[in-house]
């Protein structure tokens, strides 16, 4: 995990870097220095590498699975505790080999992070011959990086997958398993099933570019678009494997902030599953405008858009839960429901884009990064800081400070809506992504939007300044916290049961469960709550 | 009551080891699965390539495939061998299913000298103009695939090695049985790459 | 202020109007999800509710049903958006009969080449007239159907037009013809939307629509000296 917030550092400070040079172009940033256009592709390629393999996968998948998994289910470790470990080795030393790609002759692969040959095989043939071996040293390393990264992922999710079925508690029944546990495993089902054609296509790209194949070269019978099928297929995918982790914490924390049980818990199993069935026939959504064939692109379409149907049911029983419960508004509560409310945007924006009428347009400008910033921001950091904020008193027995909480939820939401809302209007002023230097283009570089990016810029620069309070509370509440009750947000899930921090072996006595995850108010019970090991009488 | 009704242990309950081994199986599955869809989709494409896969020795495939099917029978003997906590017997029968990748890899090393000596090697020439070598990538494809292949067979062998080894102490027998799911899955890809590399022509 | 810039194809203003179309929708949802999402926060803060009911494992019939409903009203302002959206996506993609003008635009790191046909209307042949360079002009006819023929040289880039609103991919080894009918008079930018290696930035070349008689009065001139610079070299 700490790995995971320090690439998410990295991540951030890349971002800083481009947007700053977008909103002031040519001048020296703050930190850095100048800016230039090959640096600035290497930038805005890496940051996405490193947010969705880097940041999103090992605090989503990677630190919820290894917490929340056997501890939730009653267990008292993976089933494989061996094999988590070398998992962990393998996900640092692939960090590790994608910092290194900064530092080789050329810099880091600057292909963009979807890295579409033959951008991403031949590079910039043009005009020096030495940009050859440039292109060469940074997207080898990158492509060893990111199989490392799914060598990892791959092996916690065996992990995950059999601690889950083989490992529970007794009493423990398949509908008796938190959310929590059902989005992750299913998070990574999708996964295991998606990457693979992915890393058959990596290594073609990676034998393209190193021992000279033709698999995406149209001048040896090789076909580009090959590649943007085998990306996509697992593309879209990974971008549920991002959100399924969040919504299942979200499925822990409100309905212990409401009191009530979890609306429709069978029935957001079975719509996540029919998502995850949707999820993979949905890929060519990207690939509107790549000229695929018009019908097939309709039968994208319409998949794409049908697949909000299960979200919107997922969404509204999360929000139903809230309708009649007794809701406490606590910090992780507060998390969660930023994260709704963003997303539903995020959402939302996304029928403009399944509908391939539009995404004609939209595609590749300001609009996509808007949309899919309004997607996976709140997946991911507004799904962890609210799993972080709940969990921590349980993983460290300390207390957070709790007003610092607040400031920090308050400025995030607000700076993130800074940053991402008017990139909205960017993107349907016709500005395209991924430009250095927008000074060039007169018809697009006009106010507003020339205001609109100096807004972005000075927001992003304020959200990343606000989550130093999100370091300092976890630093100073770690060392020294107030101690923190056994179960302070009064929930029924086992892991409130354990000591904390949960001592070796999780619980001193395995735990029998008697009851589903959700059942608040039990009658003859004393308070409104119960954990899942008690009987009522 | 409902609350009463299940207290005993999950009611499925399948070894550890195996279950694990299943789930990597099935990711295995998909990345063959992708690269092999990918080469349907390009051999369908281009007719052409019949002509060069004309020039793989069916003859060695052949060989190749009796090779892997009986190892993987002798895998089966040796895991019968274990469950009869028969040390003698599980040494023999892995000792011949290992013997059985090596024939594998010096049959394929021949076939890649023999190929690779005719000039089919895997980095594709540029396509001429009336389109002769548009084959070519056939070869890449061929590479690829089983090379890809061959080194699961080398970690196969390797994880039978390490069985072998564990058995002999009288440690960890059921790992004679997880390495021997593992070759079977190996054997399973080729009898797919078998048809689409060597007979389809 | 307008949200998009001036429309000059003759389908730009479909994407236009199905932007609306699709925020009416989107938006309508929006404001009733934020109303479920927030009305609970101030009428059931824990302050006002004494106790929350109990339920146990599975819901009250009656909730279930207003979800399904909800996502039934969902699916049906699906299936709207891509009614209407359908005949836009035809409008684009699908070729008019009649083609006035015709001309090869390919993708190259980093700019535009622009390929007219020559005075026999053929390509690839010897008086085709081959222009490379960076933020050069194509000439078009206004109110003609004038097809681009769309290609790559090295890398993948995107044909595209911000007041047509057409953005076409330009993959390396095809080609792909879309059409665009300009209805205004200027000077119109295009970029490339996909990026592209260093320079993509850099990539910006124009679009002169002009009236019949200038643009043939245009391509006469560019024919007699192509032919001009043809003879000299012989
Ligand atoms: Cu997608
Ligand atoms: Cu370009």
């Amino acid at each position: 995990m700490i790995t995971g917030l320090f690439m998410a550092l990295v991540g951030g400070f890349l971002a800083y870097v481009f947007r700053y040079n977008l909103a002031f172009p040519g001048e020296s940033i703050p930190l850095f220095g100048q800016l230039s256009a090959g640096q600035y592709n290497q930038f805005i390629t890496n940051h996405g590498l490193i947010m969705v393999f880097w940041v999103g996968m090992p605090l989503l998948v990677g630190a919820f699975g290894n917490f929340l998994i056997p501890i939730m289910i009653g267990a008292d470790d993976m089933a494989f505790p061996k094999l988590n470990m070398l998992s962990y080795w393998f996900f640092l030393t692939s960090a590790i080999v994608l910092m290194i790609s900064f530092f080789v002759p050329g810099g880091a692969f600057a292909g963009g992070w979807t890295m579409y040959p033959p951008l991403s095989v031949n590079g910039y043939t043009d005009p020096s011959p030495s940009f050859l071996s440039a292109i060469f040293y940074g997207s080898s390393l990158m492509i060893i990086a990111v199989a490392l990264e799914f060598t990892a992922i791959l092996m916690g999710g065996i992990n995950y997958l059999v601690t889950t079925i083989n490992k529970r508690a007794p009493g423990m029944t398949p509908f008796r398993i938190p959310l929590a546990v059902w989005y992750i495993d299913i998070a990574t089902v999708i996964f295991m099933f998606s990457v693979g054609p992915l890393v058959a296509g990596a290594f073609m790209l990676l034998f393209d570019i190193t021992l000279g194949s033709g698999f995406y070269d149209p001048a040896r019978g090789g076909d580009p678009v090959l590649f943007q099928h085998l990306f996509w297929f697992f593309g879209h995918p990974e971008v549920y494997v991002l959100l399924l982790p969040t919504l299942g914490v979200l499925g822990e924390i409100i309905p212990v902030f409401s009191r009530k049980p979890l609306f429709g818990y069978k029935p957001l199993i079975v719509l996540s599953l029919i998502s995850a069935v949707l999820s993979v026939v949905v890929w060519a959504h990207h690939q509107f405008i790549a000229g695929i064939d018009p019908r097939m692109a309709t039968f994208f379409s319409v998949a794409t858009i049908l697949i909000s149907i299960p979200f919107s049911g997922i969404f509204l029983s999360l929000m139903a839960t809230l309708w009649g419960g007794k809701i406490k508004i606590t910090v992780p509560m507060s998390w969660a429901l930023g994260m709704i409310g963003l997303f539903l945007v995020g959402g939302f924006t996304g029928l403009f884009l399944g509908s391939n009428a539009f995404d004609i347009y939209a595609h590749d400008t300001y609009f996509i990064v808007a949309h899919f910033h309004y997607t996976l921001f709140p997946s991911v950091f507004f799904g962890f800081f609210a799993a972080f904020y709940y969990w921590f008193p349980k993983f460290t027995g300390k207390e957070l400070n709790k007003a610092l909480g607040y400031i920090h939820f308050w400025l995030t939401f607000i700076f993130f809506n800074g940053v991402f809302f008017v990139l909205f209007f960017n993107g349907l002023g016709g500005q395209h992504r991924r430009i250095y230097n927008y000074e060039m283009f007169s018809n697009v570089a006009i106010e507003p939007y020339i205001t609109f990016e100096k807004i972005a810029t000075i927001s992003a620069i304020c959200l990343i300044l606000s989550q130093v309070i999100f370091l300092w509370n976890f630093i100073v509440s770690w060392a020294a916290g107030r101690k923190a009750e056994k179960n302070p947000w009064q929930a029924n899930t086992l892991e409130w049961v354990a000591d904390s921090p949960p001592p070796h072996g999780n619980f001193h006595t395995a735990p029998k469960v008697y009851r589903g995850a959700y059942e608040y108010s039990v009658p003859k019970a004393s308070e409104d709550f119960l954990p899942q090991n008690l009987q009522a009488d | 009551m409902e609350n009463q009704k299940s207290l005993s242990l999950p009611s499925i309950k399948i070894p550890q080891g195996r279950l694990g081994i299943w789930t990597l199986i099935v990711g295995e599955f998909m990345i063959f699965g992708g690269l092999i869809g990918c080469y349907i989709l390009y051999r369908l494409r281009y007719p052409e390539w019949a002509d060069q896969a004309a020039h793989t020795s069916t003859l060695i495939g052949a060989l190749n495939t009796i090779v892997l099917l009986t190892s993987s029978f002798t895998v089966v003997k040796a895991h019968e061998a274990a469950n009869r906590k028969d040390l003698k017997k599980i040494t023999l029968w892995l000792s011949v299913s290992i013997l059985g990748g090596f024939l594998f890899l010096i049959n394929k090393s021949i076939e890649y000298s023999t190929e690779i000596s005719h000039g089919f090697t895997f980095s594709s020439p540029a396509l001429q103009a009336d389109g002769d070598t548009i084959g070519s990538l056939f070869w890449s494809f061929y590479f690829l695939l089983t090379g890809l292949h061959g080194a699961h067979v080398i970690v196969g062998m390797i994880l039978m090695l390490w069985a072998l080894l564990q058995a002999r102490k009288g440690k960890n027998l059921h790992r004679v049985e997880l390495s021997g799911m593992y070759w079977h899955m190996v054997d399973l890809i080729w009898i797919f790459l078998f048809p689409l590399l060597y007979l389809a022509k | 202020m307008n949200i998009f810039p001036e429309s000059v194809s003759t389908y730009g203003s479909g994407i236009d109007n199905l932007f609306w179309l699709i925020l009416a929708f989107a938006g309508t949802a929006f404001v009733i999800s934020l109303f479920l999402l927030l009305y609970p926060l101030f009428k059931n803060h824990h302050t006002r509710v004494k106790r929350a009911s109990y339920i146990t494992g599975s819901l009250g019939k009656f909730h279930f049903k207003l979800v399904a409903v909800a996502m039934l009203i969902m699916a049906m302002s699906d299936f709207i958006i891509l009614f209407a959206e359908h005949s836009t996506w035809e409008a684009f993609t699908t070729l008019p009969k009649q083609k006035d003008v015709e001309y090869i635009v390919t993708g190259r790191q980093w700019n535009w080449i622009f390929t007219y046909p020559g005075r026999d209307g053929v390509f690839g042949t010897a008086d085709d007239v081959v222009i490379d360079e960076p933020n050069s002009e194509l000439h078009v006819p206004i109110n003609k159907n004038a097809f681009f023929q769309l290609k790559a040289k090295d890398v993948v880039h995107s044909f595209f037009v911000v007041n047509t609103r057409l953005k076409q991919d330009c993959i390396p080894g095809r080609t792909i013809t879309r059409w665009i009918n300009f209805t205004k008079e200027g000077k119109y930018d295009i970029s490339c939307a996909e990026i592209c290696g260093i320079a993509h930035t850099k990539m910006r070349n124009f679009i002169v629509v002009e009236s019949n008689e200038k643009y043939d009065h245009f391509i006469d001139s560019l024919y007699n000296q192509q032919a001009a610079t043809a003879g000299n070299q012989q």
